[in-house]
């Protein structure tokens, strides 16, 4: 069965719904039903054909399985943090661990919240990820697994990184995992989150996960990305940030594997004065594709913006990087940056590489800039003349490339997992 | 220690190197002076391996090794040290950890143990006070936002660093003024021993009031065209490198 027809078939099984609810979630079918998977006509998968994906036959997990062999191996684990870890989409409440002691900081699942917090949940559940359009959205909508909830109240800080784990487990079978985070950091509230991906098993997973995070007026979020999805791993990453004023986000994405890996990173500024810094990198290697699509929507006056996205490509991989800055038409005294820079290490590989400003105001800073070259030889010599052998000096480099992103990141394990994955793929 | 025999190279199809002869002992002091354009940063580059020129010609032995049979790497661990007319800046790598790998690399070449960490820390702060380098700058990426004498101390430092049996300083004087001069000098005096050598390509006499040389060349369109001791730079300083010209000019 297709993926199409899966969905179909397991959307007329599904029925615990509530009918408030039941109404969006045929809605959002409804939506996917009519779009399908998107096909590279459609100008934003120009470059990334899903076709591998639509006519895969996944599966949809129902029981959980156990993977705490795995799971205890993860380098990641190293960082104090709360952990929300979820195996092919489903909940798992023994590797779950929430150290967090202030229990009006709430750090849950997400089904657990609908039946637990319904307020919030109603309140902020799909209120902020568009599905009009955007298919495999709606997919997620009608379909969704479990996934993270977060509700940071006004003011508080939470002491230690929220680490939300995904993992795909297709020892036995392909796997089509959909999990859908909600994070509401309150007025003044302060909190740092990193997702991160995972897989295991030899047979194909297809990850179509969405997340909304909303920022009430002066809350500070810093949020992490991270994916190293091994073998046939297909992922498509939604996320929504929307700011009230006087926020400041941090974002860094890191892109270190996946077969086919397309982020759609979004921002919407609603109130003035928000800071939004975005940064990513990425490192394609083997026939590996990685899409980034970027979106922020300065909406109001007097936001800034700073965008950087570093890539290295080594043999066939190919990259995407579309970064789209809308100035909305009252976004006066708006300040917005964008840069891409790209390393090719090999004649094979492929960057397409496309800055879209849209800008509707008249008093704005906007500049943007892509650049796409080879490890620089004069360095190379350079260090090499000093006695450091070819392999070392590419690596000091490389990781000097990354260096503008590592030092975005203010968490140091995650700082030492970049490091070494550079050094063991490049 | 470094024989060169009839060396020649070009670059995209240029000859640039038109057979150059030369020998150089442990202890000595070489200075090779030389109009613009006239190959000294080429001999330098192909001694040192840049992939850019070809050899066409000739030999150069290096202690008993085929240098031109080495990479970069292995020649600068075999004791060959250039420091560059134009040193590049490398952002986002840290001059101690670049210096830490290139000494570390260079032991273990030699089947030498990786340096103590606080040995290592303990000859930087000594030989930075050798050439009176600032210590802020060895907390910065590679020569990143250095001026242009601040790079050149940087290499003689390096130099220090790393201990060469043979020195090549290209052009290292300059852009230098007076008192950068003295200190890159001095530096280059301190590491003067029997064991060692030093080739120091300069455009001016300048210098060589403060690197006393035992021999001076004088390269001219990718050939040594004359050589003698230190007199010969002083007569050079006094009449420029125009009669040089006329008399190989008149020769030919
Ligand atoms: N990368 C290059 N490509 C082409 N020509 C070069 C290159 N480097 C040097 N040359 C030429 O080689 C000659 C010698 O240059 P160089 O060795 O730098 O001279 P010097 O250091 O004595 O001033 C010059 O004519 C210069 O133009
Ligand atoms: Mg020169």
């Amino acid at each position: 069965m297709k993926l199409h027809e899966l969905i179909k078939e397991n959307f007329q099984k599904e029925n615990t719904y509530s009918v408030s609810e039941k109404m969006r979630v045929d809605e959002a079918f409804g939506i996917f039903d009519k779009l399908g998977i998107p096909s590279t006509k459609n100008e934003e998968w120009k470059y990334t054909n899903l076709k591998n994906i639509a006519e895969k036959e996944f599966k949809i997990e129902s029981s959980l399985k156990n993977i705490s062999d795995f799971y205890s191996k993860l380098s990641i684990q190293n960082i104090t943090s709360n952990r929300l870890v979820f195996v092919n989409g489903i909940y798992s409440e023994t590797l779950s661990n929430i150290i967090e002691k202030d229990k009006t900081i709430l750090i849950d699942n997400i089904f657990s919240a609908r039946k637990n917090h319904t307020e919030i949940y109603n309140n902020h559940f799909s209120k902020y990820a568009k599905i009009e359009g955007l298919a495999l959205n709606a997919m997620n909508a009608a379909l969704l697994n479990d996934g993270a909830f977060v509700f940071v109240p006004k003011g508080k800080v939470v002491e230690h990184p929220i680490l939300i784990i995904n993992i795909t487990d297709s020892v036995e079978s392909n796997i089509l995992s959909q999990p859908r985070n909600l994070i509401v950091v309150e007025k003044s509230a302060n909190v740092k989150l990193i997702e991160a991906y995972y897989s295991t098993g030899k047979n194909a997973s297809f990850t179509n996960v969405v997340s909304e995070i909303y920022a009430d007026e002066n809350a500070c979020v810093e949020h992490y990305k991270i994916q190293q999805q091994v073998g046939e791993c297909y992922q498509n990453n939604f996320t929504q940030f929307f700011q009230e004023a006087n926020t400041t986000i941090n974002q860094v994405t890191l892109t270190l594997d996946g077969t086919v890996v397309r982020n759609n990173l979004h921002f919407y500024m609603n109130g003035e004065n928000c800071n939004t810094l975005l940064y990513g990198l990425y490192l394609a290697t083997e026939n590996n594709h990685i899409d980034n699509h970027t979106r922020v929507d300065h909406a109001k006056p007097n936001c800034y913006s700073n965008e950087l996205y570093k890539g290295i490509l080594k043999d066939k991989s190919t990259a995407v990087f579309n970064g789209k800055i809308m100035v909305h038409l009252d976004a006066q005294k708006t300040n917005a940056y964008q840069r891409n820079q790209n390393i090719l290490l090999s004649d094979e590989a492929t960057i397409n590489t496309k800055p879209q400003l849209e800008i509707f105001a008249d008093d704005v800073k906007c500049s943007h800039g892509a650049t796409v070259g080879q490890l620089e030889e004069e360095p190379m010599f350079y260090l090499r003349s000093r006695g450091i052998p070819e392999n070392e000096a590419r690596k000091m480099l490389l990781n000097a490339f990354a260096d503008a992103i590592a030092e975005e990141i203010k968490i140091p394990e995650l700082v030492s997992i970049l490091e070494q994955e550079i050094n063991n793929k490049l | 220690m470094l024989s060169i025999k009839n060396l020649q190279a070009e670059i995209e199809g240029k000859k640039i190197l038109n057979g150059i002869n030369l020998e150089v002992k442990p202890g000595e002091v070489h200075a090779i002076m030389g109009p613009n354009g006239a190959g000294k940063s080429t001999l330098s580059s192909v001694l040192a391996g840049r992939e850019d020129y070809t050899v066409t010609g000739g030999e150069v032995i290096f202690n008993g090794k085929n240098l031109l049979d080495l990479s970069p790497e292995d020649r600068a661990r075999e004791g060959v040290f250039l420091a560059f007319q134009y040193p590049v800046e490398i952002p986002g790598v840290s001059t101690t950890n670049f210096l830490k790998t290139a000494i570390n690399e260079k032991r273990k070449y030699h089947g030498l143990e990786p340096m103590e960490a606080t040995d290592f820390l303990k000859m930087m702060r000594a030989k930075m006070e050798f050439v009176e380098m600032d210590k802020s700058l060895t907390s910065r990426s590679l020569n990143e936002g250095f001026s242009g004498g601040e790079k050149k101390r940087n290499e003689i430092f390096q130099m220090a660093m790393l201990e060469p049996k043979l020195g090549i300083l290209d052009e290292t004087d300059s852009g230098l003024d007076i008192d950068a001069l003295r200190l890159v000098s001095n530096g280059v005096n301190k590491l003067r021993n029997k064991e060692n050598a030093f080739i120091v390509i300069t455009h001016y006499q300048r210098l060589l009031d403060y690197i006393v040389p035992d021999f001076v060349h004088v390269l001219y369109k990718g050939r040594i065209v004359k050589s003698g001791d230190k007199e010969l730079a002083k007569e050079l300083e006094v009449k420029g490198y125009d009669w040089i010209k006329q008399e190989v000019e008149a020769a030919q």
